[in-house]
């Protein structure tokens, strides 16, 4: 386990995402679709881009570069030219703190047959 | 904080052609036909007026919401005309700084950005600065700086909802390149107060012709529409067309290559679109034009009339067809032609302007197709070398100049008139001689 603060709940309205530097890992994503959180990097795995500056339609998140898409709660690469999944985080929230673990995958991830690097 | 981008390397200026005299000689009104066949005049014209006049882009109706964009071009130069979300406008070069690339190949729509097809190079819809391409991290480890490269951005600036743009940092303000045009502009911008607007969409076609005889024909010509349209008046209105030396006032005016011929009969453009419920609506709103332009403008607002603001430019009031002459070679026009209206005007008169503006001023309008073959003759013609020689006659109206009229710009008397065509051709040639803006002569004032 290696449990990380994201950020306060309130600070996300649904709809909303955020990016959070993390040395350990690099910086992360935030998401708050309809009231639950999710968490995955930063980094688009098409070029750089940050993804905190897509845009979210659909539980999906469209990286402002090359407007390729992941599925946010699982990390999967859904839409040219993104072939790579996202690395997700398990977030939880407690007393209004959004935390993620940066040693878990979301439980979505899970379900995706092909394993991100 | 960004960089400065490294900035455009200038345009290569050639020098002046020599002897355009012989070829446009306004003080005796002589063109010879060279002016509509030379390949060498036509690069000239790319390099001395296209690439430093400001030029119609869009009208703001077409982009009412952040990321709109249109494509259109700009001489040969194809462009993108973008609305920001602070609600400016952004022209910028539809090529990819990379290979060159069109990077959008769409008339219009809605974006987020532009990205090129061959490599993946990636421009925001926000003044299309580089957002990234594909492989970045190849591009970073050679210490590749994202900020030194972007669509190129033109000077944009607009008037009453006209946007222009102009890629010459030394051309004078849009205000001061219209100068006294914006009032005879207002008869079809601003009539009630309320503006105006682009109704429906852009009708593009071709016309095998020099871009000049088509902006120099709008510019001061209405001499040909009791010759040239006598059938088509006929077909439309049931009897031919009044000749307007007959009409009572008329005038022509022009200012710096602009220029503008009309009457003062309020309907005659209008009454050729056949529909009485357009004539019935110009007579309707024109107290409400005397009270916000004065008693001789509302005169105006449907009257028989034309104007071409320098160089290609060009718009009927009644009519209410405006166009863009876009030169595709010396032989050769892109005719861009849309449909504006009031605002204020009711939803069924607008759409009766545009099946009107279809009916008359688009690629199977009656009146288009009279212009188009006798335009494509009078450049067809000029491939004769001897022919290319042969006088021109533009001297129709010569020392006809009214020196005390009230009316702004350089005024003449009657729309019969060659003195429009002098003042443009005039300009042409100044322009092609000029090697920088601040070498172009004033003319105002001294033109016959």
């Amino acid at each position: 386990m290696s449990i990380i603060w994201l950020c306060r709940e309130e600070q996300l309205a649904p709809g909303e995402k955020l990016k959070v530097a993390n040395a350990e890992v690099g910086d992360i994503c935030v998401y708050n679709l309809d009231g639950v959180f999710y968490a995955t990097t930063d980094l688009c795995t098409h070029a750089t881009a940050s993804l905190a500056e897509g845009d979210i339609e659909d539980n999906l998140i469209t990286c402002p570069v090359h407007w390729g898409q992941f599925h946010i709660p699982s990390g999967k690469a859904v839409t040219f030219p993104c072939e790579r999944h996202l690395r997700t985080y398990r977030v939880s929230v407690r007393d209004g703190e959004v935390y993620a673990d940066v040693s878990a995958e979301a439980r979505e991830a899970e379900k995706i047959e092909c394993v991100q690097i | 904080m960004t960089k400065e981008r490294i900035p455009l390397r200038p345009i290569d200026t050639t020098p002046p052609l020599r002897n355009l005299d012989r070829i446009c000689d306004m003080e005796s009104g002589r063109l010879s036909g060279k002016v509509f066949w030379d390949d060498e005049i036509y690069q000239q014209e790319l390099e001395k007026i296209f690439a430093r006049c400001w030029l119609f882009v869009a009208h703001e109706s077409q982009l009412p919401n952040a990321g709109d964009y249109l494509t259109t071009s700009m001489g040969e130069d194809e462009v993108l005309v973008v609305r920001q979300k602070d609600r400016s406008i952004r022209v910028m070069l539809n090529a990819c700084p990379h290979r060159g690339n069109k990077v959008c190949f769409s008339e219009a729509g809605n974006a987020r950005g532009f990205i090129c097809n061959y490599h993946g190079w990636s421009f925001g819809a926000d003044g299309g600065r580089l957002m990234g391409m594909h492989e970045s991290k190849c591009y970073e480890e050679s210490g590749f700086d994202k900020s030194q490269h972007g669509l190129r951005q033109a000077r944009v600036d607009s008037y009453k909802g006209l946007v222009f743009a102009t890629f010459s940092d030394e051309a004078p303000s849009l205000e001061e390149y219209l100068g006294p045009m914006t009032w005879y502009l207002d008869v079809v911008l601003d009539m009630d107060g309320e503006g105006s607007e682009f109704f429906g969409g852009c009708i593009r076609s071709t016309i095998e012709c020099n871009w000049k005889v088509a902006a120099e024909n709008f510019v001061g010509d209405i001499l040909h529409g009791g010759w040239t349209h006598d059938s088509a008046a006929r077909a439309m209105l049931g009897s031919a067309v009044a000749n307007v030396s007959d009409m009572p006032e008329s005038y022509s005016v022009n200012w710096n290559g602009h220029g503008y011929e009309f009457g003062t009969d309020v309907v005659g453009n209008a009454a050729t679109l056949g529909e009485k419920n357009i004539n019935k609506y110009l007579h309707t709103i024109r107290p409400r034009v005397a009270e916000h332009l004065g008693e001789f403008r509302s005169k105006l607002i449907g009257a028989i009339s034309s104007a071409t603001i320098f160089p290609n430019f060009s718009y009927l009031p009644g009519q209410n067809t405006v166009r863009i002459w876009q030169p595709r070679g010396p032989h050769k026009i892109e005719l861009y032609t849309w449909t504006i209206v009031n605002k204020s005007a009711p939803e069924e008169i607008k759409d009766m302007w545009r099946k009107g503006c279809m009916m008359t001023f688009s690629p199977t309008g009656v009146f288009e197709m009279d212009d188009g073959e006798n335009w494509e003759y009078c450049t067809k013609t000029s491939r004769g070398l001897v022919t290319r020689y042969q006088d021109l006659y533009v001297g129709l109206g010569m020392h006809t100049r009214i020196d005390d009229s009230e009316l702004p710009g350089n005024v003449f008397r009657g729309q019969i008139n060659e003195c429009n065509s002098r003042a443009f051709y005039q300009r042409w040639k100044d322009l092609l001689e000029a090697p920088t803006w601040a070498d172009v002569p004033d003319r105002n004032g001294r033109m016959r």
